[in-house]
């Protein structure tokens, strides 16, 4: 590659910051013509956000974006568009009951130069795609394709807007090892005419398969700058998750017991019809945490709601205590003694506009009625009590609980599942949104649990939160358990290998 | 004879429902419902007739209609899409303040009339040749401006949706708006726009009851046939053809209710024809199981802010 | 039921807070004054002053007793239609049709006096209501029904019931209910034992004023203190945490239904057992929507559907002699009725964006109280 290269864009000094959350700090980042660059992170390193700022969908809060040399400001995405700068989001922006060329079509300018009627957009897909190696059917309709297909066809979409900078966010997350084989041939065809390419993804076999540079991001901040070549990838994995060993939590009073919750074989599907989980076989002890961790959108959110019950299972087991679980039956698991802190409280674990204390007793209604009226003095009890063990402030019974701070909201969901969860407690993501002392407070509580003789899984893509609370860490990658030790025996470099989809010891 | 007479009332009566429906699709295929539109029916039958008794011109009272239905499309269109407030309470709100407006101002202008004022309604246009066709000809051919325009309206209307590249945005914003969003098409301008033209269809559709069909106008003359044209929307699967269909069937159960009324024929009670197509809504809603109902109907867009 | 939130309450707070009495207050009054103001300048067009017509409105329907009184018979049955709406509003539902649950509530009722006149009333007036609520609820039960095993949308179905409910209404009153007379489609006068006993000799304020308060109370009962309400209003503010509890919707569908065409039907009680002494086709037309604008403005809460209908009452009382001593059209109480739920929707937009931008300055201020 002699020829010469030049800057394609340039973003320099960019923060962003959201209520509560300071995504991007200062971040800075450039790229060049006919150059891939791989962004690599964790989750909630900052790197959505940074390309969401360049294809114009947020507003950064300061700092500046440069393409092709030329300071410029990106408002909305058809600013980024006109600078030819296309995106290729996680969750495709595709309308699933329209065809591909109907899809590829919509909202095109009359200035882009290409037809837009049903028999040239075809034609000119045609080309476009053997071109490319991205053969469509213009005439299929979306709903049908393969999750592959369906990628391509976001693809061709940019193309067709001639776009020579093309930014993918985690774009193998959703396909087989063929077809991202197939997006990495084109990658390099798209490179070799002059382009740029961003890259975005946490998967470190990738990043060493097709990066020309590396920029690591981490906790919204840069985390080291590197060449193909110059770096390995332990150095890498080092980068993304910090390197530090994050402070040991407690360990459990007394050595876990008898397998409480046990799974085995177990296959769900992902919301675009793969599988999210395949065949993952686990067992969690009395008096243990296990703790999943793995970058999100591996599987494992779908395998915690599969066990409550709020998922489908295709084949495999569940049992507590030797029991199968009652499938499909959200109600039936919490009677069975299984809490489930879920990972949206406000979708799933509360309703917001009712007060504390009926919140505390949601789901256990028929324990808290007489003859078709709610006991209320046995309500206003319950709701004190667990007020008062897990230090839910303000401590009003009757305080509407949108008023409550993410943290005393979370503790509510937390106490009527800890609560409950007699046998076993389900955690997802519990400190999301927390700051450090009600996430510690969370912490705490579910350590209490454990020492109490019961089984927690913890499943939460913070690796310092699962590294640090848990008794037993599972790494899961590509909807399988990529590897299971016990805390003392984690390596977090082992562990960040693992989680960007490598296995056992790199070269 | 009969069935001659029928079928030119079917599809006579039918005029306003497809009027009414193809701007329900059109509108909720961009995913929001116009509920307003009932008393949209009224309001434009109020304000058609007063345009044609003022100006003594037929045209100008169907576009003093239309007029009046854009008015309550901004009103609706404004608190929906862009305050994103509930659409059916602002929909319930303005049927009441729109039929409450159109019977003050009928007052207001012409008092409480010893006989009921009148206009000459809209004559049937005779399509030569086409018209004499034995009974399809009349029925199809023998009809007044207006059913002609509704009739053409409808495969018009198919057209756009599914062949021009207006209608494909029009569709994507219902089924997907973050897909239009991430095109750079504004998804509210696209909504608060179907909502402000079927607005406008709907007034029109009204003032066919006054001017085009009775020539007058009565406080109670709209009789729930807003919703029909409204759940014709959905019975037609969301396309002007299967609500053209549709339209025809109720066409011709309130053709036939006027017809076994007039002819004196008592095999069954009369209210229990009124009922009829009441009653074949309902059904029909019931029955469809499998709608393709725009995935983001009925909920307000907003970008997502992380 | 409001929070002390770390460092008490600012006005904007607890003008914003969804669930203070004050807030509702203030913005229901606030949108009534609008309305008001509102049909006022329509008012001008008939070269009315709307202060002049506003102030007879008032002094006439406090003129003497019988307007005072008639004010509270007024009010009865928009009470309950604005709680059958309110009622299945709180569960995330839409009964429109309470004017057809209303209608069937009366004829059923008509029909159970003019099938029992020789009954005293103590035996006759628990029949009737009681026939009323099942008709009324049956009527309603059956779009809960709808709902909850075809997935029907609600808002079409009760709509359209409604209008065969006008149908079925007006045959039975020309043909099988018909006055012996047969002159008019209307019923014959209804027996003596049938009559809810007045309140006030003299008026036309009856007992069933206190029955519909009643209802209002046991609606408040039913929200708040039952497993039911619980349910119901668990699912009308979250379906999916409600889901997730194990909270079976559809029996919560058919449910609301039953209870909410239920206050509709006793309604048709409260109109020909109470004041008209007859059914007469096509009576009280507007009954169900107005209790739609009073649910709204009472922020569907039972305390504020009876206050909103008392002020309805009124505005009815007062402007029925407004438009019969001047050339005021009675649709102007239409006309006002829109115009304030307008203006109550509108005023949900503004208490949303107070209470986001009090949310942000609250975030920017400071952080969360661990």
């Amino acid at each position: 590659m002699e020829s010469p290269h030049t800057e394609a864009l340039s973003l320099r000094g960019i923060t962003k910051v959201f209520p509560g959350v300071l995504a991007n700090d200062d971040v800075n980042l450039s790229a060049r013509r006919g150059e891939i660059l791989a962004i690599l992170g964790e989750n909630g390193a900052g790197k959505s956000t940074l390309m969401k700022i360049l294809y114009g969908m947020y507003q950064p809060d300061s700092g500046t974006v440069s393409v092709n040399g030329r300071t410029v400001g990106i408002r909305s995405p058809k600013d980024a568009l006109a600078l030819g700068i296309g995106m290729i989001h996680q969750h495709f922006t595709l309308v699933p009951v329209h065809t591909v060329w109907e899809n590829v079509v919509l909202g095109l300018d009359s200035s882009s130069g290409r037809p837009s009627d049903g028999k040239g957009a075809a034609l000119e897909l045609e080309k476009l795609g053997s071109r490319y190696g991205l053969e469509v059917d213009p005439l299929a309709v979306v709903a049908d394709l393969s999750v592959g297909m369906q990628q391509k066809t976001e693809i061709l979409k940019a193309l067709y807007r001639s776009v020579s900078i093309l930014v993918l966010d985690e774009p193998t997350a959703v396909l087989t090892p063929g077809e991202a084989d197939n997006l990495f041939g084109f990658l390099r065809e798209f490179r070799a005419a002059g382009n740029t390419v961003l890259f975005i993804t946490h998967k470190l076999g990738e990043v060493m398969e097709i990066a020309d540079r590396i920029e690591v991001l981490r906790g919204g901040r840069n985390a080291g700058s590197f060449l193909q070549g110059e770096v390995s990838e332990r150095e890498l994995a080092a980068r993304m998750v910090g390197g530090d060993i994050p402070p040991v939590g407690e360990p459990s009073v007394r050595p876990a017991g008898r397998d409480v919750l046990e799974v085995r074989d177990l296959w769900v599907r992902g919301g675009r019809g793969y599988y999210a989980v395949r065949g993952v076989s686990f067992a969690v002890r009395a008096g243990e945490i296990l703790g999943i961790a793995g970058v999100s959108g591996n599987g494992q959110e779908e395998l915690a709601d599969c066990v409550c019950g709020l998922a489908r299972q295709e084949r495999g087991e569940i049992r507590l205590d030797g029991r199968i679980l009652p499938r499909e039956d959200p109600g039936a698991v919490f009677r069975a003694g299984v809490g489930y802190i879920p990972a949206d409280r406000h979708r799933e674990g509360l309703v917001l506009d009712m007060t504390v204390e009926e919140n505390l007793v949601l789901k256990n209604l028929s324990a808290y009625s007489r003859k078709g009226f709610l006991r209320e003095g046995a309500m206003r009890k319950n709701a004190e009590r667990l007020i008062g063990e897990y230090g839910i402030r303000p401590p009003l019974p009757g305080s509407r609980t949108a008023s409550l701070s993410g943290g005393n909201q979370q503790k509510v969901v937390a106490a009527r599942e800890i609560e409950a969860g007699r046998k076993c407690i389900v955690a997802v993501q519990p400190t999301r949104g927390l700051d450090l002392g009600a996430a510690a407070h969370v912490h705490r509580m579910l350590a209490a649990a454990r020492n109490e003789g019961r089984a927690v899984l913890l499943v939460s893509t913070e690796l310092s939160e699962v590294v640090s609370l848990s008794d037993t860490v599972a790494v899961m990658s590509g909807g399988e358990i990529a590897g299971i030790f016990p805390r003392e025996s984690a390596d977090l470099r082992t562990i960040g290998l693992l989680m960007a989809g490598r296995k056992g010891e790199p070269s | 004879m009969i069935l001659e007479g029928l079928l030119a009332r079917a599809v006579q009566m039918s005029t306003p429902l497809l009027l009414g429906a193809l701007g329900e699709v059109m509108v909720e295929r961009t995913g929001v419902m116009n509920m307003a539109i009932e008393g949209i029916f009224l309001l434009g039958a109020w304000a058609g007739f007063t345009g044609a008794y003022i100006t003594g011109s037929l045209s100008a009272g169907f576009l003093c209609a239309m007029a009046a239905g854009v008015v309550v499309g901004v009103l609706y269109g404004w608190i929906t899409v862009f305050l994103k407030q509930h659409q059916i309470v602002t929909g319930v709100a303005l049927n009441i303040l729109a039929a409450g407006i159109g019977i003050f101002f009928y007052r207001v202008l012409f008092g409480v009339p010893l006989l009921p004022l009148t206009v000459e309604p809209l004559r049937p246009l005779a399509v030569p040749f086409l018209s004499a066709i034995p009974v399809l000809g009349p029925a199809l051919f023998r009809q007044n401006i207006l059913t002609y325009l509704a009739w053409g309206a409808m495969p018009l209307g198919w057209w756009v949706l599914f062949r021009t590249r207006a209608g494909l945005v029009l569709r994507s914003t219902g089924a997907n708006p973050e897909a239009v969003d991430a095109a750079g098409i504004s998804v509210e301008r696209v909504r608060f726009g179907a909502v402000l033209a079927a607005s406008a269809l709907s007034g029109l559709a009204g003032a066919f009851y006054s001017i085009g069909y009775l020539g007058l106008f009565s406080n109670d003359m709209i009789g729930g046939r807003g919703w029909i044209a409204f759940a014709l929307c959905f019975l037609g699967n969301w396309n002007p053809l299967g609500a053209l269909l549709g339209a025809v069937v109720f066409g011709i159960a309130d053709a036939a209710a006027i017809t076994l009324q007039t002819s004196g024929i008592r095999m069954v009670p009369n209210e229990f024809l009124i009922a009829l197509p009441y009653v074949l809504t309902i059904a029909a809603t019931l029955a469809r199981k499998r709608f393709n109902v725009p995935a983001s109907l009925g909920t307000a867009y907003t970008k997502e802010e992380k | 039921m409001t929070a002390e939130k770390h460092g008490g309450n600012s006005l904007s707070e607890s003008l914003t807070d969804p669930d203070g009495i004050l807030s509702s207050l203030f913005f229901s009054s606030l949108s009534v004054f609008l309305g008001l103001a509102s049909a006022g300048v329509l008012m001008l067009f008939l070269g009315h002053s709307p202060a002049a017509v506003y102030r007879d409105l008032f002094s006439f329907a406090f003129r003497d007793v019988y307007n005072i009184a008639d004010i509270f018979a007024k009010a009865a049955p928009l009470i309950l239609t604005g709680l059958a709406f309110a009622f299945a509003f709180r569960a995330g539902l839409f009964n429109i049709g309470a004017q057809g649950q209303f209608y069937l509530g009366a004829v059923t009722s008509a029909a159970c006096a003019l099938s029992f006149p020789f009954l005293p009333s103590w035996l006759l007036l628990p029949l009737c209501a009681a026939a009323s609520m099942a008709a009324g609820g049956l009527w309603g039960g059956m779009t809960g029904y709808f709902k909850a095993r075809f997935n029907a949308n609600e808002f079409l179905v009760s709509m359209m019931s409604t209008y065969v409910a006008v149908a079925i209404m007006d045959f039975l009153v020309r043909s099988p209910l018909r006055e012996a007379k047969g002159e008019y489609p209307q019923t014959d006068v209804l027996a003596e034992a049938s009559w809810i006993p007045s309140f006030l000799s003299g008026t036309r304020f009856h007992w069933g004023f206190f029955l519909a308060l009643a209802a209002a109370g046991a609606a408040w009962v039913l929200l708040w203190k039952t497993t039911l309400g619980f349910r119901m209003r668990a699912v009308g503010k979250n379906r999916s945490a409600a889901r997730f509890a194990g909270i079976r919707e559809k029996n919560v569908f058919v449910s609301v239904f039953l209870v909410s065409g239920a206050f509709a039907g006793l309604a048709g009680f409260l109109e020909v057992n109470g004041v008209q002494h007859m059914v007469v086709q096509g009576f009280n037309p507007l009954l169900g929507a107005e209790g739609i604008g009073i649910a709204v403005l009472g922020g569907a809460h039972p305390l504020g559907v009876v206050l909103s209908a008392l002020l309805f009452g009124a505005l009815k009382v007062g402007g029925l002699l407004v438009t019969q001593t001047s050339s005021v059209p009675s649709s102007i109480i239409a006309i006002l009725e829109g115009f304030v739920m307008l203006y109550v929707i509108l005023s949900f937009y503004l208490r949303h964006r107070l209470r986001r931008a009090c949310a942000r300055r609250r975030a920017a201020a400071g952080g969360e109280a661990p």
